[in-house]
């Protein structure tokens, strides 16, 4: 069981490594990275083939919890742990940035690989503590990722990401104070257990407030998300669909514990709503305004993030569901979507036509724009619909609002995606924007992905029905947390 | 009449560095004050959180170091200070050296003109046209 702790601590013992094994043998270190990445992926793949499905717990150094720190390991955790190196391996930059500059090749290896063990630090956390501290790690790494261009536009952006995300993160960290004065733990199992009592308050959701801003830098949410649009811009392609795909989700990941564990019941949801909401509205807005490919998806990347938020605030099982379908599905299209936004960094304007020379990238852009937009039988039309149902069930005046919101973005969207598609396939004399080979792969490999998730939708319905149910159950993360909580006296081993 | 006493003056002091701290990212104009703005904000949180296990007449929470059986200072909200910091200097030394570069590039810290660079410069590494009267793209 203890093979889900080596896919954090692999990459981060690598990431320490690759300089000095760079000044020893590049072509070493060069492999260093996905070989580490794909070594994570296998551990991780593995629980899944186990007979017993349960959701189990790693504690460490045989210090049990509350006491000791603890990861949480469900099948909600595990497919996002598996996500992890899976996308940081699909955005790897195998040459094409560096032009052989070792070093700067070494560097950004172990940025990567920090940024993927924190990350999948961050999606098995059963602790605040460790989540403050993953996450932080996992911004830090970030910020060195996206600056690596070093054109002026980028430091720019990256210092105003840098300071709204130190900003979050000093909110963030108030609301684990208040947290913490308020029950005397950071224990996630143990705060369910407390909250009840002491959280369901103003104090406790005032908490739940700054924490779900501070959380929601990283998460693309509103207010705190105007870094995004030029973040994506000037960062590399690949490293702006990581952030967008795969970090975004992670953030949205412990919002989604904390409301679950912590704040069921409460008018936490509420809150969560109506920020959702707002970003879905603004993404949407802007990026119908945009006038670049990156920019454009960068703010849709937004509007996604925001329909990620709304699913996750309706109550139970199908909210996680809902939240979760969403999320998964973003995740695979953006990626994709920046893959081909690597060689279209332009304007808009500049790519008129591009279709006739680049005939699979227009395809695959259609594809991903089709899905995005929920044309039936792709499998944004299934995550939106699984959406729209739970909040037409809701069926109170804020989830209508929602609703009339989900629908309206979901135009705007169809105007804009389509819009440019049309650009692709009208008549130019535009110079050619060939792709590399590795950045369409990549998409052309996700556009398959999600052409079998169409063909399967069934099983793989079925299958995050039943991830849903178990990650929205507080009583059995309880339960899983403190097996012995009846006979507390029986202290338990170490595993 | 409240009672004004050491802990309450120090949470006032605590809550009052965060509120400095936060008027000063929304007002000042210049990105190096932003970060210094930080940097109190930051201070308040870790004195907050510092306060929220501080017991009085305590002992500092290691075995044998104050009498047989006191009570002791929480240790938790210590050691997530003592990450906070560590963490924190980490940040603001990278948001420094990426400001000595950035005014390395343009001269000026200055919030509005760097955002006006910013989109010229954009706009010209991806081509696009500025069409007069027409405002830039939506921010």
């Amino acid at each position: 069981m203890n093979a889900v702790i080596l896919p954090v601590v692999l990459p981060m013992l690598a990431a320490f490594l690759m300089q000095p094994l760079a000044h020893i043998s590049a072509f070493t270190a060069r492999l260093l990275g996905p070989l580490v990445l794909a070594i994570s992926i296998a551990m991780l793949v593995q629980p899944w083939f186990l007979p017993d499905t349960g959701p189990f717990t790693v504690t460490f150094a045989g210090f049990v919890p509350p006491l000791g720190i603890v990861f949480y390991v469900d099948r909600l955790a595990l497919i996002f742990a598996v996500a992890v190196p899976l996308f940081t391996l699909l955005s790897w930059g195998w040459s094409t940035d560096t032009h052989g500059d070792e070093e700067k090749k070494a560097r950004e290896d172990a940025l990567m690989l920090l940024l993927a063990a924190s990350a999948t630090g961050l999606s098995l956390s059963g602790d605040l503590f460790n989540v403050f501290v993953f996450y932080e790690l996992m911004a830090v790494s970030s910020f060195g990722l996206v600056v690596q261009k070093g054109t002026g536009p980028a430091r720019i952006a990256t210092l105003r990401y840098l300071l709204i995300s130190a900003f979050g993160s000093v909110l963030a960290l108030l609301g684990i104070a208040i947290l913490y004065a308020q029950t005397g733990t950071l224990n996630l199992a143990q705060l369910g257990q407390l909250a009840p009592a002491a959280l369901h308050g103003p104090a406790g959701l005032t908490a739940f407030a700054f924490m779900l801003i501070g959380f929601g830098v990283k998460a693309e949410l509103f207010p705190l998300n105007t870094w995004v649009p030029e973040v994506y811009a000037t960062a590399p392609a690949r490293i702006a669909g990581l952030l967008a795909g795969l970090i975004s989700k992670l953030a949205a990941l412990v919002v989604l514990r904390l409301l679950v564990v912590v704040y069921q019941d409460t008018s936490a949801s509420q809150l969560l709503l109506l920020l959702g909401t707002l970003t879905l509205l603004v993404g949407d807005f802007s990026a119908w305004r945009s006038r670049d490919f990156p920019r454009m998806i960068g703010f849709s990347s937004i509007a996604q993030l925001g329909l990620v938020f709304i699913g996750f605030s309706i109550p139970g099982p199908w909210g996680v569901l809902a939240g979760l379908t969403v999320a998964l599905h973003h995740l695979l299209l953006k990626t994709g979507m920046f893959m081909l936004a690597t060689r279209w960094s332009g304007s808009l304007d500049r790519l008129v036509g591009c279709a006739k020379s680049t005939p699979v990238a227009a395809g695959l852009y259609l594809l991903f724009a089709l899905s995005l937009v929920g044309i039936p039988p792709l499998p944004g039309f299934w995550a939106k619909l699984v959406t729209l149902a739970g909040l037409a069930e809701q069926g109170s005046a804020m989830h209508l609002v929602a609703l009339g919101a989900v629908l309206l973005g979901s135009v705007i969207k169809a105007h804009y995606l389509f819009r440019f598609a049309l650009k692709l396939y009208s008549r130019s004399d535009h110079p050619a924007l060939r792709h590399g080979l590795m950045d369409l792969g990549t998409a052309a490999l996700i556009g398959i992905a999600l052409i079998a998730a169409t063909i399967y939708v069934v099983p793989i319905g079925e299958r995050l029905r039943a991830v849903a149910q178990q990650a929205a159950d507080r009583d059995t993360y309880i339960a899983t947390v403190f097996p012995d909580h009846a006979n507390t006296a029986a202290p338990e081993g170490p595993r | 009449m409240i009672q004004l006493d050491f802990v309450t003056i120090l949470y006032v002091g605590g809550i009052g560095l965060l509120a400095i701290g936060a008027a000063g990212l929304v007002i000042c104009n210049n990105f190096f004050r932003i970060l210094l703005a930080l940097v109190v904000a930051e201070a308040g949180v870790n004195l907050l959180l510092v306060l929220v296990g501080y017991r009085g007449n305590a002992a500092a929470p290691i075995l044998g170091f104050g009498p047989q059986g006191a009570q002791m200072v929480d240790p938790i909200p210590q050691v997530l200070v003592l990450t906070a910091i560590v963490i924190g200097v980490g940040v603001q030394a990278l948001a420094i050296s990426v400001l000595v570069r950035t005014y390395r590039s343009y001269g000026t810290l200055d919030v509005r003109e760097l955002k006006a660079r910013f989109e010229v410069d954009l706009a010209a590494e991806m081509g696009i046209e500025s069409t007069p009267g027409s405002e830039a793209p939506a921010a």
